[in-house]
């Protein structure tokens, strides 16, 4: 590679352009709002209304919260989902491979409104094919919309169902990285194979999980079109109101850009620094 | 052997006993959807369990079309995410091959602030994005303000300066004694050896634009000019609503999805890998 | 697409205005949406050249898409919209542009003496007028007579919310699957608003200037939402639910607006005729006031809409009129706020529906001793407190529904940056 800075900024200026407009600017506009009281007309600078009130509002830390209570459960068991579910395509010994595969990765191609639908068809109180299954054991019926602990699980639920195929895909082009000989080396030392997957797969996997904890504590961090679009806004009562649908509220149905541009710059501090300790706990320690 | 072929059919019952019924989970909702799909809501809302497709599925699209102009809505879908793929794969191809092909000053910079788009959550820059494009430009409703903004997205950046940078310099360099352009190198060398990987961004970058629910329902208020995904969500707050339509609506979103997850399943699984391992 | 569409050269506009019939889209939500359809057939006697098209949109999406809208400087609004009464001050401090002033379309002083004062100051911007009133929400109970004959209870006896919990109690244990009544208690503070209003207890002060929600009367109101709650005389059922609830025959009496007439009426099954009741809702106290309102909306006109004086037309012959008003009383129920439409003969006439009673006469005898309430700007973040809070207080909490409401004013002060009353 030689220096040729006008060459490079001739390609690279159509997309800084776009950049600049549409991320660059608005990200400092946005550090500007948050310290402006937007209640009403004109806005004028007031970080009281703003800053202050993240720091002591009860509803948003009900947002955060049910946002960690989701990453603290909803992350390790998809992610531990998605290495099993890797592991075991990976093997030779599957049959119907294909199929499988369709069966974990197709989710990943269904958009949040389509999924929506479904799932508030299929967990319908009364008539859902959920609760017929649960009744038929002998238990009560689950009130999925109106029973605050169970519309979270639903939320957990159908964000597992989602993008679990989609971490095992990464995970499982992982495994396909590792060299085979490391495998057959292990087995003619008479290594189980449980060993072999605790104390060969595992640590080699482990750069792979880890990128794919960061873009999952990013995803939870935002989720915003689940608990919009199947608990009803948030519902019941808030009990599924993530951090995102707290900023969409202020934002666009309170219309207060302020306040919500200073929750939003808390939303990336605190995934920021969220994915930073995860990197620093998964550091190579050598 | 013989003990050994034991060993694996006993391995091979296990990993099916776990992974059969977990798939017949996972495909469960989306075969629901097809049977809602086709059912009347009378069906739908019953206390009978049905779990078997029936055969309404043009009434149910035609209750939808009734509900709204779904057909139209998929047409602006399909409009946005086309153009999106398209203009994305040029601006992000391009700032690629700058990145991975040149050395000049603010190089580290450049991909520094592009890897900050990565991290940091959407959120950030929404609200203003907003007041930016509807309030400041007047451009709610219109084919730009659905297709432009969302340009920012850095993957493509990241995606194509990986591919370029692990093309061997010979290639260029050959063509550079030539007298040829360095545009032309990148038009005519660089980008046709970045097929696979291309064909993988245009995948991603189509599904992404294709399920995008927050920035439509911001920036499109006007009927004429919903996509898919808004539309739909739209309609969940109705009382006089046919699900039945709606999840006839939900089909036609996911099927050209899925097709196009069957047939390009080895670039689809590229697109979401890149990055990821290296 | 809007941007392309608007004529950027007069002349085009005006050749263009010349030779096509005025086409105006309206954006309405519940069973007003029919109702204005239902209007058409007499305005186009008398405007064949406009053509009105309703958009029959959900009521959250109204107001969401109206609001994004008006924050993208009026792109995208169709040329009349439908807003809440008590939520339009938001539009009128955030944008006072996007809504048109009516005045100089013909909404003059005398035009608005047509309308009570209590639908007119939320419309209020100075000397403009950002909306013509439309209906009103008297809250009435409706119930099964069936469910309650079977149980000996008697509606006329129901006079406090003690009496309506014994006569739950009764009408659950003789009718098998029915539940008494339902509030949107996952979504919505729907009994909450009701029964405040009609203790007399606002969520903001008159003037709009102090937090009011942890006053005596609210208090009360949400003790009356928790004791039904506690007794299992009360489930949750957002819009939806409930319509399928009345349908299904699972439960025995729902509390809302007036308007809600006209959605029972229409989604009851044909066999259920006959078998609805309505009587005015209980209340704290035995002489305590038995009226609250809940709902009613207004029309608004887009300030960038191209065809504004089509629009007023519409409008003041839809809400302006008695003929406008009483078809669509007739057709879904919407409690005219036009006074003039209150003297009309069919508002004394029985309803076959609901078992021979003169409803309208009741309903709107209710209209004078409905106190107004001040729902100000903020009137969407102190319900989303509300919901969270009422959820938390149900759920056990808080120590007193006094507790929870002074940690609610405590919290829209947050918001809002008002103070909470003394």
């Amino acid at each position: 590679m030689r220096p040729r800075s006008l060459t490079a900024f001739g390609f690279l200026a159509p997309y800084l352009l776009i950049f600049a407009s549409f991320w660059l600017w608005p990200i400092i506009y946005s550090f500007y709002l948050s310290f402006m009281s937007t209640r009403r007309l004109p806005w004028t600078f007031n970080p009281k209304m703003t800053w202050g009130r993240v720091v002591q509002d009860p509803a948003f830390y009900n947002a955060l919260e049910n946002t960690l209570t989701i990453l603290a459960i909803q992350v390790p068991v998809m992610l531990f989902l998605a290495t099993l579910l890797a592991v075991m395509l990976n093997s030779t010994l599957l049959r119907a491979r294909g199929l499988i595969r369709f069966a974990f990765f197709a989710p990943v191609v269904i958009g949040e409104a389509a999924y929506a639908a479904v799932f508030r068809l299929m967990f319908n109180t009364e008539f859902g094919v959920i609760n017929k299954v649960i009744e038929s054991v002998g238990l009560p019926p689950v009130e999925w919309f109106s029973n605050p602990d169970a519309a979270m699980a639903l939320i957990i639920m159908a964000v597992t169902w989602r993008w679990v195929g989609y971490n095992a895909i990464i995970i499982l082009a992982g495994l396909q990285s590792i060299p085979q000989d490391v495998y057959e080396a292990a087995t003619l030392d008479r290594v189980s194979p449980r060993q072999q997957f605790l104390y060969i797969t595992l640590p080699l996997l482990k750069p792979v999980i880890l990128f794919c904890l960061v873009l999952s504590v990013i995803g939870s961090m935002q989720l915003f079109a689940e608990p919009y679009l199947i608990t009803n806004v948030g519902g019941p009562g808030g009990a599924t109101e993530t951090l995102g649908l707290y900023l969409y509220r202020q934002a666009f149905l309170n219309l207060n850009f302020g306040y919500a541009s200073a929750v939003a710059y808390t939303i990336a501090a605190l995934a920021v620094m969220i994915s930073a300790l995860n990197l620093w706990i998964g550091r190579d320690k050598t | 052997m013989s003990q050994q072929n034991a060993a694996s059919r006993k391995r091979a019952i296990a990993l099916h006993a776990v992974i059969v019924p977990l798939a017949l989970i996972w495909v469960f909702p989306i075969w629901m959807m097809v049977v809602f799909a086709t059912r009347p809501d009378s069906a739908i809302f019953s206390p009978k369990v049905l779990l078997t497709p029936g055969n309404r599925f043009w009434e149910n699209f035609n209750l939808l079309q009734d509900d709204l102009n779904f057909t139209r809505t998929l047409f602006v879908s399909v409009v946005v995410a086309v153009v999106y793929t398209v203009l994305s794969m040029i601006l992000t191809s391009m700032a690629g091959w700058a990145l991975a092909r040149y050395k000049f000053h603010g190089r580290i910079a450049v991909v520094g602030i592009i890897l900050g788009t990565m991290t940091l959550p959407y959120f950030v820059v929404v609200i203003p994005q907003f007041i930016l494009v509807a309030r400041d430009f007047g451009l709610s409703n219109t084919w730009v303000a659905l297709i432009v903004p969302p340009l920012f997205n850095s993957l493509g950046v990241l995606f194509m300066r990986q591919a370029f940078s692990m093309m061997p310099a010979e290639l260029f360099d050959a063509a550079r004694i030539d007298g040829v352009s360095e545009w032309k190198i990148f038009l005519h060398v660089g980008l046709p050896l970045a097929r696979p990987m291309l064909a993988a961004l245009a995948i991603i970058l189509f599904l992404a634009s294709w399920n995008n629910y927050l920035w439509p329902l911001l920036i499109a208020n006007d009927t004429s000019m919903m996509t898919a995904p808004v539309a739909l969500g739209s309609l969940f707050g109705l009382v006089d609503v046919s699900w039945g339509g709606i999840m006839v609506g939900a089909v036609l979103m996911t099927a050209p999805m899925l097709a196009v997850f069957v047939f390009l399943q080895r670039f689809f699984m590229a697109g979401i890998t890149a990055g990821a391992v290296k | 697409m809007k941007i392309f569409g608007t004529c950027a050269v007069a002349a085009l506009c005006l050749s263009a205005g010349l030779v096509q019939a005025e086409e105006i889209t309206v954006w309405s939500w519940g069973s007003a949406a029919p109702a204005l359809d239902a209007t058409l057939e007499g305005f186009n006697a008398k405007h064949p050249d406009i053509t009105v098209k309703v958009e029959h949109l959900g009521y959250s999406d109204v107001k969401s898409r109206v609001l994004a809208a008006c924050a993208a400087g009026g792109t995208g609004l169709p040329d009349v919209f439908q807003f809440q009464n008590v939520e339009m001050e938001l539009i009128g401090a955030q944008f006072p542009d996007c809504a048109a002033d009516l005045v100089p379309l013909g909404f003059d002083a005398e035009a608005q003496a047509q309308f009570p004062e209590f639908k007119l100051f939320a419309l209020r911007q100075g000397d403009r007028m950002i909306g013509m009133p439309w209906d009103s929400g008297p809250s009435m109970m409706f119930y099964r007579r069936d469910f309650f004959e079977n149980a000996g209870v008697s509606a006329d006896d129901i006079v406090t919310w003690s009496d309506f919990a014994e006569a739950g109690a009764k009408v659950q244990a003789a009718n098998e699957g029915v539940t008494m009544t339902n509030d949107n208690l996952n979504g919505g503070t729907e009994w909450l608003q009701m029964i405040s209003n009609e203790q007399g207890c606002g969520f903001f002060s008159s003037d709009g200037e102090s937090i009011t929600v942890n006053q005596p009367g609210c208090v009360a109101a949400l003790d009356v939402v928790k004791t039904m709650v506690d007794a299992e005389l009360m489930t949750a059922g957002n819009f939806g639910e409930r319509v399928q609830n009345l349908s299904a025959g699972s439960v025995a009496a729902l509390m809302s607006g007036a308007w809600f007439e006209g959605i029972l009426r229409n989604n009851a099954p044909e066999d259920q005729s006959g078998k609805w009741g309505v009587m005015a809702m209980p209340s704290v106290t035995e002489d305590g006031v038995r009226a609250a309102n809940y709902g009613g909306s207004l029309l608004a006109i887009a300030n960038n809409s191209d065809n504004k004086e089509a629009a007023y037309s519409y409008l003041s012959y839809a809400l302006g009129t008695n003929e406008g008003q009483i078809t669509m009383l007739r057709e879904f129920g919407l409690v005219p706020s036009l006074v003039s439409a209150l003297d009309d003969p069919y508002v004394n006439e029985p309803s076959e529906f609901w078992g021979g009673q003169k409803v309208w006469e009741l309903v709107l005898s209710r209209l004078e001793i409905i106190e107004p309430m001040n729902g100000t700007a903020y009137f969407s973040d102190a319900d989303q407190v509300l919901q969270s809070v009422q959820t938390k207080y149900l759920n056990g909490e808080y120590d007193s529904a006094q507790a929870a409401l002074d940690d609610a004013a405590m919290q829209i002060s947050f918001a809002t940056g008002l103070p909470v009353a003394e």
